[in-house]
């Protein structure tokens, strides 16, 4: 019953920083701390059912019909009534007037359980955290004594020594969420203590307590508030199990928990009884906890959780055909060569927005992988080339969609399977590659599990043999020692090692094609140049198709075949290798290339492209690098451009043929 | 896992050395003499004093807690102020009936809560996660006891499923005591569950979003076996850290719920001791409760452990 909300205990303080005392953005904060709180919607009823306790309360001589006390045992156990509107309990006592000054013991409750607990736990826990040492260390194995046991023997114990009756349980009550405050306390001030600002005002000489007031107390301030409101909940509750064990209140005072210990005698006879106090305890301690949310929310910043709300994991089955005919694209089709493992035409992604239109991310892509071939797709972040990937193996995040004339993997349709084909495709046809290792291996298992378990489930391979299996795969990929790091967890390992078994994981059931999401990336140089020796190498050998995502051109010269250049969701350039780095024809190509060290010209400065990739939604109508072209003309803002393709040379640029573009040396 | 467990066993032990030392000295904070509590007011001086020297209080502080400690480690909890009854005997009588309920109460927090937190979890802001979300606030709003009235009126009294009052211990009859435990436990868990169920959609929604989901779905594993197994396994850490909390306040409501269904647990033990300032007892119920936390800590610690690799001595 005691529920001294663990998160929001030692969270991380909250960061007003020095200027803390400035008025004008402590204005501003605040402002901005009320627009965020009062948009919430359970804020209001919560304020309004709040605000009848503490009128009931206050006002319950005048409000309450009857007197609470008066007996009547004529009109025992009745109803609702027009004389009681509540009805009448085994006294025939009127329900109503009781509930009424029970909302005055709630007040008194919650102010004498709340002014113990803070009065004692936060000037302790401020002197404990500040002064740290023994006093820290006795002082906290106390708390952490206290804290072990049940909430309520602790309360028990206090109340054995100062005996029952509501003051009294309520400075029992006030002890126990001491401890809630004590470590909130210390916790701000260890985080405060450490910070610069304090250190330099002890080095100025300012004396201890001048600190705590001056710099420490405005920021305990708003994590107290919060724990102010998660505890009132708490006492709430706790006074009337309290009262209800006869421990709290005494009859025939009328408290809500003492209401319901009559109402538990006479629960078979007139369970009405229980319905009014219980609510009434319900319905408080449900706005109380409410609006301690809204003010931890709004306050923000490190306390407590914040509700995520990003877009979802799965993407099953998020590829889905254009209605019906899926027939050759404009410019798809007639290039693909027979032995394509990866074919896209035509692929659009959108997301819903909050506005209502959704948002295409990816617009238009056709490509294709041969097998042993490795294709690269380049551009900055933010351009697609994630999502596109995604897409081919179904798994664009929600709530996006993609839709497309066909992805076909292997002569399969993905963009036409039910969600248990897509799973079979995955893994076998195609796989994937990470950027960042060290979070796309799962930590809670060893790797060589992670490993035998796809191999048994894909594979249908024993135990045993699925086991001996990942020891070869590893050793493939060139990891040492191979079978003791099969027992090994991903946090054992380096980054390079934890790529090699992702590769590993990636090649366990033999794909025709091999996705690699920036592979190296995360990676130091060192190990980055062996990794893309190791993919190259395994490609020559299992002769698998690759589909290379990279920002980086320099690695697209290295391992690549050929190339798709992406911006702003769709291709504007697509040729072999050798021939985009000697002719490109887009002007982005042109620009990415003089950005890169190894590939711009010798004694020229390194440029770089002025401007960002706009935004999904942003996209101007026409060209969608008009406005950071150096090139543009009126031409290509008018109208959206069709991308053409010379022999096997695709771009999409109005100005190709009058342009000569700056070629990579 | 053995390391990890004498490692969090040895630490255990000074937590139950200041726990004892604070339930000891409440005989000494007790206003008046505990004396002339139990002889009562009609007694003369020299009951008094002999009852005083009976109870040992004539010696000095650090021996009384010396000898009670002693005592107290080969299981003699002392005798009771009012009656003879053996502390030990009197706790340990009725702490199968707690432990079950609490027990019961833990087992239906996790499965609704857990289960709750993974529906809430799998389709982020839609109607499910909006129901599950506002069937946690309410939870954690109702009070144990009144929600116990609650269910005893209504499966109890008017559609008699289950008996209103009484606890049948589970060596006399599997059946009955499922019976008798079933309306206790669900109103004692739905609170823990409303907590772990909030704590579950947010670690879940949290997990399904890293790359470790992604790369496991990219890899072919079926949905059913990403969410329950991969993600899952990770999703628990933040879960069984509140479910350690959970339990403590579990046991400390089973006090509560006891008395609603007339379970003679702790709780009339515990209450009956209070009222009566009877110490040795409310000693005994405090001191018998922290042992079963902290070996309800030491097995949420290896679970911990277990889920998380990280946190295992290396």
């Amino acid at each position: 019953m005691t529920k001294v909300s663990p998160g929001s205990g030692l969270g991380a303080p909250p960061a007003s920083g020095p200027s803390a005392g400035a008025a004008g953005s402590l204005l501003g904060s605040r402002q901005r701390f009320a627009r965020r709180f009062f948009a919430k919607r359970a804020v209001i009823p919560a304020s309004l059912i709040v605000a009848a306790v503490l009128v009931a309360g206050i006002f319950a001589p005048w409000l309450a019909p009857y007197d609470p006390l008066d007996q009547s045992l004529l009109d025992t156990l009745q109803g609702p009534s027009r004389e009681h509107w509540l009805g009448t309990d085994d006294l025939g006592r009127d329900v109503l007037s009781r509930l009424i000054f029970g909302a005055r013991i709630v007040l008194i409750a919650v102010a004498q359980a709340l002014t113990v607990a803070v009065v004692l736990g936060v000037p302790i826990g401020l002197f404990i955290g500040y002064m740290g040492g023994w006093w820290d260390r006795i002082v906290m194995r106390v708390v952490e004594a206290v804290v072990s046991v049940p909430g309520i023997m602790v309360v028990i114990v206090i109340i054995t020594v100062l005996g029952t009756g509501l003051t009294k349980a309520m400075i029992a009550l006030g002890l126990l969420f001491s401890t809630a405050f004590l470590r909130l306390a210390r916790g701000l001030v260890i985080a405060e203590r450490e910070e610069l600002y304090v250190r330099a005002a002890r080095v100025v000489g300012a004396g201890t307590g001048r600190i705590v007031r001056k710099q420490i107390l405005p920021n305990v301030a708003a994590p107290l508030i919060v724990q102010i409101t998660l505890t009132t909940g708490a006492i709430l509750l706790a006074e009337a199990g309290l009262s209800f064990l006869g421990l709290a209140v005494q009859p025939p005072d009328a408290s809500w928990g003492t209401m319901l210990t009559t109402a538990s005698r006479f629960i078979n006879l007139h369970p009405w009884l229980a319905l009014p106090p219980g609510i009434a305890i319900a319905l408080v301690v449900l706005a109380v906890n409410l609006l301690g949310d809204a003010i931890r929310d709004s306050i923000g910043r490190g306390i407590g959780e914040t509700a995520v709300l990003r877009p979802g994991a799965e993407g099953a089955a998020a590829v889905s055909a254009i209605a019906g005919h899926p027939s050759p694209g404009p410019q798809a089709r007639a290039d693909v060569p027979p032995d394509a493992v990866l074919v896209v035409s035509s692929l659009h992604v959108q997301f819903p927005s909050p506005r209502g239109v959704p948002l295409t991310v990816v617009s238009d892509v056709s490509l294709h992988v041969r097998a042993g071939e490795t294709l690269g797709l380049v551009g900055e972040s933010g351009c697609g080339k994630s999502v596109t990937a995604m897409a081919v193996l179904g798994l664009v995040p929600e709530p996006g969609a993609a839709t497309a004339e066909a992805i076909l993997l292997g002569g399969d349709d993905v963009s036409e399977m039910s969600r248990r084909d897509l799973e079979h495709v995955r893994g076998t046809q195609a796989a994937a590659v990470f950027q960042d290792p060290t979070t796309s291996l799962n930590p809670a298992f060893r790797i060589g599990d992670q490993l035998s378990e796809i191999l048994r489930i894909k594979r249908g391979m024993s135990r045993s043999d699925a086991r001996k299996r990942a020891v070869e795969l590893l050793d493939m990929v060139g990891i040492p020692d191979a079978a003791a790091r099969t027992r090994s967890f991903p946090h054992e390992l380096s980054g390079g090692m934890a790529q090699r078994v992702a590769i590993a994981r990636a090649l366990s059931c033999e794909p025709k094609l091999l996705i690699a999401d920036e592979p190296t990336t995360a990676l130091d140089v060192t190990v980055q140049a062996e990794v893309l020796a190791l993919l190259r190498d395994l490609q020559r050998e299992l002769g698998m198709g690759m589909l290379f995502i990279t920002h980086d051109l320099a690695v697209v010269a290295d391992i690549c075949d050929r190339a798709a250049v992406m911006y702003a969701g769709e291709i504007v350039e697509q040729a072999e290798v050798t021939e985009l780095f000697a002719n490109p024809r887009h002007p982005y190509t042109e620009g990415l290339l003089g950005a890169v060290p190894q590939t711009a010209h010798r004694g020229t400065a390194l440029r770089s492209i002025p401007g960002v990739v706009p935004q999904p939604g942003e996209w101007p109508t026409g060209c969608r690098f008009a406005p950071r072209c150096p090139y543009a003309t009126a031409e290509c803002t008018a109208a959206p451009i069709a991308s053409v393709t010379q022999d096997t040379h695709l771009f999409r640029c109005v100005r190709a043929a009058e342009l000569t573009l700056e070629a990579a040396q | 896992m053995l390391k990890l467990a004498a490692q969090r066993l040895v630490a255990l032990v000074p937590l139950l050395f200041i726990v004892s030392l604070l339930t000891f000295s409440i005989t000494d904070l007790l206003p008046g003499n505990p004396a002339e509590l139990i002889v009562g007011d009609d007694a003369t001086q020299e009951q008094v004093d002999l009852v005083h020297e009976r109870l040992g209080l004539d010696q000095p502080w650090p021996q009384r807690y010396w000898d009670w400690l002693t005592d107290a480690v080969q299981g003699d909890l002392g005798t009771s102020f009012f009656n003879s009854v053996e502390v030990t005997d009197a706790v340990l009588l009725r702490l199968p009936v707690t432990l079950s309920l609490t027990l019961a109460a833990v087992v239906v927090a996790l499965i609704i809560g857990i289960g709750a937190g993974l529906i809430a979890a799998l389709r982020p802001g839609g109607w499910t996660d909006r129901a599950a979300t506002a069937g946690a606030t309410v939870g954690q709003a109702l009070p144990n006891f009144w929600l116990a009235l609650i269910l005893a009126v209504v499966f109890a009294v008017k559609i008699r499923w289950f008996p209103a009052t009484g606890y049948t211990p589970l060596t006399e009859s599997p059946t009955e005591w499922l019976r008798s435990i079933t309306l206790p436990a669900i109103a004692l868990g739905t609170g823990a569950a409303a907590i772990l169920a909030r704590q579950t959609r947010s670690a879940m929604v949290g997990v399904l979003q890293t790359d470790y989901v992604r790369a496991a779905r990219a890899q072919g594993l079926s949905s059913r076996r990403v969410v329950l197994k991969h993600a899952m396994k990770n999703a628990m850490l933040p879960v069984v850290t509140v479910l350690a909390f959970q339990i403590t306040v579990l046991l400390g409501g089973a006090i509560i719920v006891e008395q609603v269904f007339a379970v003679n647990g702790l709780g009339s033990l515990a209450v009956t001791a209070v009222r009566r300032q009877d110490v040795p007892l409310v000693q005994g119920v405090v001191i018998v409760s922290v042992i079963v936390v902290v070996l309800t800590q030491l097995v949420t610690d290896l679970l911990y452990g277990y889920l998380n690799p990280k946190a295992r001595p290396s």
